[in-house]
């Protein structure tokens, strides 16, 4: 486009106008998190009196103490990782080969299936059967159920795909004429090729676990295999049903909002880690193949 | 001996057939050039040779194996494709060495095949690139290189310098005409580009609609193309082609271009044809423009000089059919805007039969 | 018949290996998504868990009468479209004014950070969204009631008050998916061709102009194909942050199908009757996003799938 010394004064008044706008946008879309993040170092009194805007009121590590000797608090931080390192493995290694099979023009009846994959996009059974079904295949209350319930689903299988059927034929063609079977093929060729979409369906993975909640609020029984969603769903729980037992912790040096916030930062700081890394995917498009879908 | 033999080649994809029945017999390290027009099959015809697609009827012989049923790996043929499907993620090094590896060939012998193949091509300084950071020309080496290290029997190209720029495809094409010699290994290039086949051929196959139209080294069908179809393609500008009618005797025919009568060459084929309707065929370099002993004199209308440097091309034509002609400029082409005559010397005439386009042979024939 | 077997033998001689590659992605399929719908019978029988799904009788359509003539189920059904339009209207627009005003910034450092901030939410989890949500608007410590207290106004327990539960989830849903969201209309007015800019600023347009008669109508195709979409998705709710944050005090504007089912089946043990709650909402998804996709087709010319 043109350069700046082309525009009029209204089109830089527009322009700074904008800028300020969005600015306001972006801040307010931040502002949630430092909030949470100075109640989290304020002192439960400050934080129950309704004190912080900004910053800490009476900086205090008083919450993260609380949390951090918490034995649930390290438990479900372990379970989350668990589920989330092995449910993004299991997905990659059902996801990449089905979405690489399926973008083959040899494969025979390659639309029937295809169109199995994508029809679970447009009807699924639902909640009942599904919870029904895991209890019969005996997956209730197991890291493995949890895992492997949840490592596949047409959008990233259909994502993948696309980009494999935007490699040129010739890869293969060359590869083949080289001695490759499929495997190497997929493994030294595809994969490779596909970096870029492959880093976007595992963070999707990775998200898509780290954050999940409900199934396995559902799922699992036992105290010792919840992730750190449904242990901070607890206390959260906890603040918004019971008045009384916050009440209570009024002279304490901690309140459940700073405990809350304090976990909810624990939690988010691995997100902020990976964030960064994996941002750099959002535009090249390679988003919009699963998006067109 | 490694040479390959079509015979009666079938594509079929579903109901339609693309590939007719080709009959082919290539010749130990014969340079053979399939061209013609996109959608004639040729590459079709390449891919079944690799094994990349499968033969629905014919048999394929490659040094004297019947492969129809190998797989491409096993064939030992070597490819070179359009885009080079050169691996990005790997240097040049592990582009060229891909196959070997794969083959599970040792470390020491895979190096020493590289740098030897690097040293063929000029690419030694090169081996760490990634192919992001190479020149077309140099990404076009890399994938002959790979083709080359595995010593296959055949090399079958598939138009490998249509991505490359003019200048460099010329160059390429050198190059590829001197790395045949050199390794003489039998070789099989796709193109729709004409030069290509007439530059770098030993034999040219024409091919059209899933047919060959004609076999031959260039400069036969340069001279005697079996049909119209032959004269367009071969030849640039293409070949002049006007209809008319035989007519006068035997033993002087001739036939009314515009208004002119222009004597035919005393083709055998032509005896008894007067009335017949023909297609009479002038290559643009055989269109004179100043008079010669015997030669047909037709007078034109000038519409444009194309100034190609030592040579010229005058656009002209002849009633109302584009004629156009060749000539050497001899560094000036102001005299040429005065040319209203060009002169054709009878035995450089093609007659073609209007109906089939198929030629009246020449007696040079043969 | 003895060709065709011939030839499918070599077939899968030469190709096995890609049928071994799809089989794992087929049989989960099967397994957690096909499985799962010969399930779906038990909506039309009397299941008990010690007779299965196979042994228990069938009873017709008695608990989708049982449904309809429920108010709990018509309430729900009626909040998740009342629920799903609002969004529509207020949250639709939100990710369009964001791209066209991203594609205003001309400075790529400002505009890459403020990218990076709005993106960021939709990659929070639903349950600390809800924990930002119930903190911030906690009655005694939550800054919402700190600046409304600002204007004295006295504290509001939000949380608790059926009128506000719709405004509360609307706008946490904005706040977390409006910036991720605009990523689609970027990518479209990417695809814009800059000589229509170029030649516009040769006729002398001004910025504001070139947004309203050349960003806006480009993208158009796209934002219709979207909106078509979230049509055909007016019963997806996120479901996930109602649990977390209605209670019983605000079932009555919050109350969902989803948390209705989820409720019914999995906390009161009502899997037959969940079940058919759950097919019904399947089918009427179905037919709606059936019927979006065929409307985007006939729009846009390019089928969405």
């Amino acid at each position: 486009m043109a350069k700046m010394n082309l525009y009029s004064r209204g089109d830089k008044l527009f322009v700074i106008a904008n800028m300020v706008l969005i600015g306001i946008f972006a801040l307010s879309t931040l502002y949630p998190f430092i909030y949470i993040a100075a109640v989290s170092f304020s002192s439960g009194f400050a934080a129950t009196a309704g004190k912080v805007i900004l910053t800490p009121v009476d900086l205090t590590l008083a919450a993260y103490e609380r949390v951090l000797s918490e034995p649930e608090f390290w438990r479900s931080y372990l379970n989350t990782f668990i589920y989330t390192i092995g449910g993004t493995l299991m997905s990659l290694i059902i996801i990449i080969p089905g979405a690489y099979a399926l973008s083959r023009p040899q494969l025979i009846g390659r639309r029937f299936w295809n169109l199995v994959v994508a029809f679970t996009m447009w009807f699924n059974a639902g909640m009942i059967p599904f919870f029904l079904n895991m209890r019969d295949l005996g997956l209730m209350d197991s890291y493995f159920g949890l895992i492997i319930g949840f490592a596949c689903n047409a959008f990233n299988i259909i994502l993948l795909r696309n980009f494999f059927e935007s490699i040129p034929a010739s890869f293969e063609e060359a590869a083949r004429m080289d001695g490759a079977n499929e495997f190497q093929v997929l493994w030294k060729v595809f994969v490779p090729l596909s970096k870029p979409a492959i880093a976007t369906v595992t963070l999707f993975c990775i998200v898509a676990r780290w954050n999940g909640f409900f199934w396995a609020m559902v799922l699992l029984q036992d105290e010792s295999k919840i992730p750190l969603q449904v242990y901070l769903r607890q206390i959260i729980a906890t603040l918004s049903d019971d008045e009384e037992f916050a009440s209570t912790l009024l002279t304490a040096p901690y309140s459940v909002e700073t405990v809350t916030a304090a976990i909810i930062v624990c939690s988010i700081i691995p997100v902020l880690i990976i964030y960064p890394f994996v941002q750099k995917y959002f535009n090249k498009g390679i988003l919009l193949g699963g998006v067109k879908e | 001996m490694s040479g390959v033999v079509l015979d009666k080649i079938v594509k079929r994809y579903g109901a339609a057939q693309v590939v007719h029945g080709i009959d082919l017999q290539i010749e130990p390290q014969e340079f053979v050039v399939l061209v013609g027009p996109s959608g004639c099959g040729k590459s079709t015809t390449l891919r079944m040779i690799a094994g990349l697609e499968e033969i629905s009827d014919g048999n394929l012989t490659i040094a004297d194996r019947h492969v129809n049923n190998v797989a491409p790996k096993d064939r030992d043929v070597a490819m070179v494709f359009q885009n080079y499907a050169l691996y990005p993620h790997l240097n040049v090094a592990e582009n060229i060495a891909f196959g070997l590896r794969i083959r599970k060939v040792k470390k020491p012998e895979i190096a020493k095949s590289v740098s030897e193949v690097a040293e063929i091509l000029g690419l030694t300084d090169y081996l760490d690139r990634r192919p992001a950071d190479l020149s077309g020309g140099q990404r076009q080496r890399v994938a002959m290189g790979r083709a080359i290290v595995r010593h296959p029997e055949v090399f079958l190209f598939d138009e490998p310098l249509s991505n490359l720029d003019a200048k460099l495809r010329t160059q390429m094409r050198a190059e590829i005409k001197r790395l045949h010699k050199r390794l003489g290994v039998t070789s099989i290039y796709v193109t729709h580009d004409q030069v290509e086949a007439m530059t770098l051929a030993d034999r040219i196959v024409v091919m059209r609609d899933g047919r060959i139209e004609q076999i031959g080294r260039p400069m036969d069908l340069f001279n005697n193309p079996v049909n119209t179809f032959v004269a367009g393609f071969i030849g640039s500008p293409p070949m002049n082609q006007l209809t008319a009618v035989v007519e006068g005797g035997d033993d002087a025919p001739f036939a009314t271009l515009g208004e002119t009568k222009v004597k035919l060459p005393k083709l055998p084929q032509l005896q008894g044809q007067a009335g017949r309707k023909v297609v009479v065929g002038i290559r643009p370099e055989h269109a004179l423009i100043t008079p010669v002993d015997g030669a047909s004199a037709i007078p034109l209308d000038l519409d444009l000089v194309e100034t190609l440097g030592s040579e010229a091309l005058l656009h002209t034509h002849v009633g109302d059919t584009p004629f156009v002609i060749k000539t050497e400029t001899h560094g000036d082409i102001d005299h040429l805007y005065d040319v209203d005559k060009v002169y054709i010397n009878a035995e450089k005439i093609k007659v073609f039969d209007a109906e089939t386009g198929d030629v009246f042979a020449h007696p040079t024939q043969g | 018949m003895q060709k065709k077997l011939a030839w499918f033998l070599q077939h899968m001689r030469r190709e096995w290996q890609i049928y071994v590659l799809l089989a794992p992605t087929i049989i989960w399929f099967i397994l957690f998504l096909y499985k799962p719908m010969y399930g779906l019978q038990i909506a039309f029988k009397d299941y008990s868990i010690f007779r299965g799904i196979a042994g228990s009788p069938w009873v017709g359509f008695e608990h989708f009468q049982t449904l309809f003539e429920s108010d709990t189920f018509v309430r729900a059904l009626k909040n998740t479209v009342i629920i799903s339009a609002l969004s529509m209207m207020f949250g639709f627009p939100m990710p369009i004014i964001l791209a066209l005003m991203f594609n205003e910034i001309l400075n790529q450092t400002y505009k890459k950070t403020a990218q990076t901030l709005v993106y960021l939410p939709h990659f929070i989890s639903t349950v600390i969204i809800a924990g930002i949500v119930v903190t911030a608007f906690s009655p005694s410590a939550g800054i919402v009631n700190t600046i409304i207290g600002w204007f004295g106004i006295e504290p509001i327990y939000f949380l608790t008050k059926p009128e506000w539960f719709r405004p509360i989830f609307i706008g946490s849903g904005i706040w977390q998916e409006a910036g991720f969201s605009s990523i689609v209309f970027l990518a479209a007015i990417a695809g814009v061709n800059p000589s229509l800019y170029e030649s516009a600023v040769v006729d002398g347009a001004s910025r504001w102009q070139m947004m309203w008669k050349i960003t806006l109508p480009s993208i158009m195709p796209t934002i219709i194909i979207m909106l078509i979409i979230r049509i055909g998705n007016i019963l997806e709710i996120g479901f996930e942050l109602v649990i977390l944050l209605y209670q019983p005090a605000t079932y009555q504007t919050a109350d969902v199908i989803n948390t209705f089912i989820y409720r019914q089946g999995l906390q009161g043990g009502q899997y037959d009757v969940a079940a058919a709650a759950g097919l019904f909402n399947a089918v009427v998804a179905f037919v709606l996003v059936m019927t979006a996709n065929t409307i985007s087709r006939r729009v846009s010319r390019t089928s969405l799938w």
